[in-house]
């Protein structure tokens, strides 16, 4: 602190008065919002953090607009250009690429900046700026919302043609210690992209209209047509004939529709038609249409058993719900074990698919192509990424898909059972996957369905992939919901896992078996299946 | 085939096959890692604090492969050697904390354990060398 009070008395190499140093300056002031809140949560991570964001964004962004930085606080830095237009580009500039960054992280961990941009006359010093404009772009930087640049009038007069972006008035504002009013503007992001992107999507989104009506029609027709073939080779096929509580595989598709596809007709994008009776042991031959691209080929292919559709859907089964008894007394985490009422829901058949999450992916809505074989469960998946995956389908398939809760994702494992595994109370080949149930190794566990379905015809609940459920993680069962509903609230950083791995040993494969993970963080046996509500 | 077409067919081949370790990020020879506590031979009542000490590197979230930072893994009663060539397992006796956690609440059952801290790269793969820290023993009352 001395040596800093030092500097700025001006001792090492006094301003020579003849360099005049007054001059008119565009000013950015950037701070960021809630640092110290950030550095109570991770203060190493939060310093690593903020340096690295001067050092690889800041600096290079004001050197790029022909700024001057003049210095960096602990949270903050203040710039000087001699272009308002630079100041004002060089602040949407890091704006913009601080949500990009942002996005990687859980969001009590965003690094957000207020910045505030003025003209001014400012005395400047080696190492320091002074002047009323720099207090009022500090005071206008206060004002910013986080994310936000605020820019006072002088800015905005001087940019107001030359800048391609919007501006809202706040009005005259009184700030701290500054006798006259400082008139505030808000710099709002791109305008022109903004209308850009939402002139394309308006385009996209006719197309899939008009695609998916010819769909509809098509569908309709080879419905009305296929009907009377009746085909009844699945309920033959299907193990479930003896489990109460599973609604027999769709053999008449109008009551699967109605379990699995509340109002399919109605919508104005249709799924896949899934009350197509499928055999069950060839999951792999069932499409196929190789991608679920937006141009469908509608019902022009006439080979195809069923039309494509826009969205290739995860197969569903409905379950009837009802009473069981969830956890076991195997570990602290799965104990008490207690009575819940599961109500009516549909659950994937298989965990979600390479091809499945990459329609996702190639509709831009899911974060990362994945790599692997297609009828491979998908992997690599964050809690995040597999909402996000649901989101997407809910939304473009118009029904209401979902992460199962953990008491849904336990019911459907357990398969009416209350032993060990779902198959008794001994591990037995062929089961499952997991490093000590016959097959391991591999870089991605084998494709959906390899092992015995359990008596709801589920396949791969235990063993295969890791699977997120909607819950937070609560380390015991006490408190728990009664409802099978989903455990939420409480510190929700990480979310629950089930199934165990292939990586894991046999003790994972159990339907109690409960682990946690961090919400937004993804690893490499992580995956997940959807649900549906009725 | 003849030798002289085998030969470069060879170098390629364990070009790809050697250096598995390759693809371990390299870490910095002075990195250190430790357990700010509990200490070796420390005895403990119920549940604890356990807090992870690193110099000379930075903790980040997992997925965030900036050169010289990693994120923490707790390795608790682990005997098996470290593969350099896996990923870090993930189980009830491999904690993860990806979130970039420099501490963890611990409960464990009455007993002598070992706890042990692992440094993860973005993949959660070790470093090259390793960061691993000194496998303490402690007792849970």
């Amino acid at each position: 602190m001395a040596e800093i009070r030092e500097l700025k008395s001006g001792k090492p190499g006094k301003p020579s008065y003849d360099v005049a140093p007054r001059r008119l300056a565009a000013i950015v002031v950037g701070d960021i919002a809630g640092y110290s809140r950030l550095m109570q949560l991770d203060e190493e991570g939060t310093h690593i953090r903020v340096k690295r964001t001067e050092r690889e964004l800041i600096e290079p962004t004001i050197a790029e607009h022909h700024g001057k930085l003049v210095k960096t606080t602990g949270d903050g830095f203040i710039a000087i250009f001699d272009s308002p237009v630079e100041a004002v580009r060089c602040s949407i500039v890091i704006q913009q690429n601080l949500v990009g960054r942002n996005a990687s992280v859980p969001q009590d961990y965003w690094m957000e900046y207020r910045i505030g941009v003025n003209l001014g006359d400012v005395i400047i010093e080696r190492d320091d700026i002074y002047g009323e404009g720099v207090n009022v772009a500090s005071r206008l930087e206060g004002l910013a919302e986080p994310g936000q640049v605020y820019i006072s009038g002088g800015i905005y007069e001087q940019i107001k043609h030359k800048l391609v972006c919007g501006y809202e008035s706040l009005g005259d504002r009184k700030v701290k210690n500054i006798t006259d009013p400082v008139r505030v503007y808000r710099v709002l992001p791109d305008v022109a992209a903004f209308n850009r992107l939402r002139r394309r999507r308006e385009k996209v989104l006719i197309f899939l209209l008009t695609a998916s009506i010819l769909i509809i029609a098509g569908g309709a027709l080879w419905y009305i047509l296929s009907q009377r073939s009746g085909r009844t080779a699945d309920q033959a096929a299907a193990p479930t004939s003896s489990a109460p509580r599973v609604a027999p595989k769709p053999a008449d598709p109008p009551s699967a529709m109605k379990q699995v596809a509340p109002a399919p007709a109605p919508s104005p994008i249709p799924g896949v038609k899934e009350a197509a009776p499928v055999p069950p042991p060839a999951p792999a031959a069932q499409q196929p249409a190789p991608q679920p691209s937006p141009a469908a080929k509608t019902a022009a292919a006439p080979p195809a058993p069923r039309p494509s559709a826009l969205v290739r859907e995860p197969e569903m089964v409905a379950l009837q719900g009802g009473s069981f008894s969830m956890g076991s007394n195997d570990d602290t985490s799965e104990r008490p074990i207690h009575r819940v009422t599961v109500k009516p829901f549909a659950i994937g058949k298989y965990p979600v698919t390479v091809r499945e999450w990459n329609a996702c992916a190639e509709a831009k809505a899911c974060g990362f192509t994945a790599s692997g074989k297609d009828e491979a469960p998908v992997t690599n998946v964050s809690w995040s990424d597999a909402k996000k995956y649901v989101a997407w389908l809910a939304d473009t398939t118009n029904k209401p898909y979902r992460l199962p809760s953990e008491a849904e994702w336990e019911f459907a494992a357990r398969g009416g059972t209350q032993t060990k595994y779902w198959w008794g109370d001994q591990m037995q080949p062929g089961m499952a996957g997991c490093k000590d149930c016959g097959d391991a190794g591999a870089e991605q566990p084998a494709k959906v369905g390899s092992f015995k379905a359990n008596a709801f015809g589920l396949y791969d609940m235990g063993g295969g992939v890791d699977q997120w459920v909607e819950d937070c993680w609560h380390k015991s069962y006490q408190g728990a919901p009664t409802d099978g509903s989903a455990w939420l609230g409480g510190e929700c950083a990480s979310h629950v896992l089930r199934s165990g791995s292939w990586k894991n040993d046999a003790r994972y494969v159990r339907p109690a078996n409960r682990d946690s993970y961090d919400t937004n963080v993804r690893y490499p046996t992580h995956g997940f299946r959807v649900a549906l509500s009725p | 085939m003849n030798v002289a077409r085998a030969i470069p067919l060879l170098v390629l081949l364990s070009l790809f096959a050697s250096p598995a370790h390759a693809q371990n990020k390299p870490a910095p020879k002075d990195a250190l890692l430790y357990f700010v506590w509990p200490q070796n031979g420390a005895v403990i009542k119920g549940g604890f604090w356990c807090r992870f000490g690193l110099r000379n590197m930075g903790v980040t979230h997992a997925g965030d492969s900036y050169p010289n930072a990693g994120h923490h893994h707790l390795f608790i009663d682990v005997n098996e050697p470290l593969n350099p060539n896996e990923p870090i397992p993930s189980d009830k006796s491999h904690m993860h904390f990806g979130a970039g956690q420099t501490e963890a609440r611990i409960e464990l059952p009455p007993g002598k354990h070992t706890l042990q801290l692992v440094l993860g790269d973005a993949d959660h793969y070790p470093f090259n060398p390793p960061i691993v820290s000194e496998k303490i023993t402690i007792t849970i009352k």
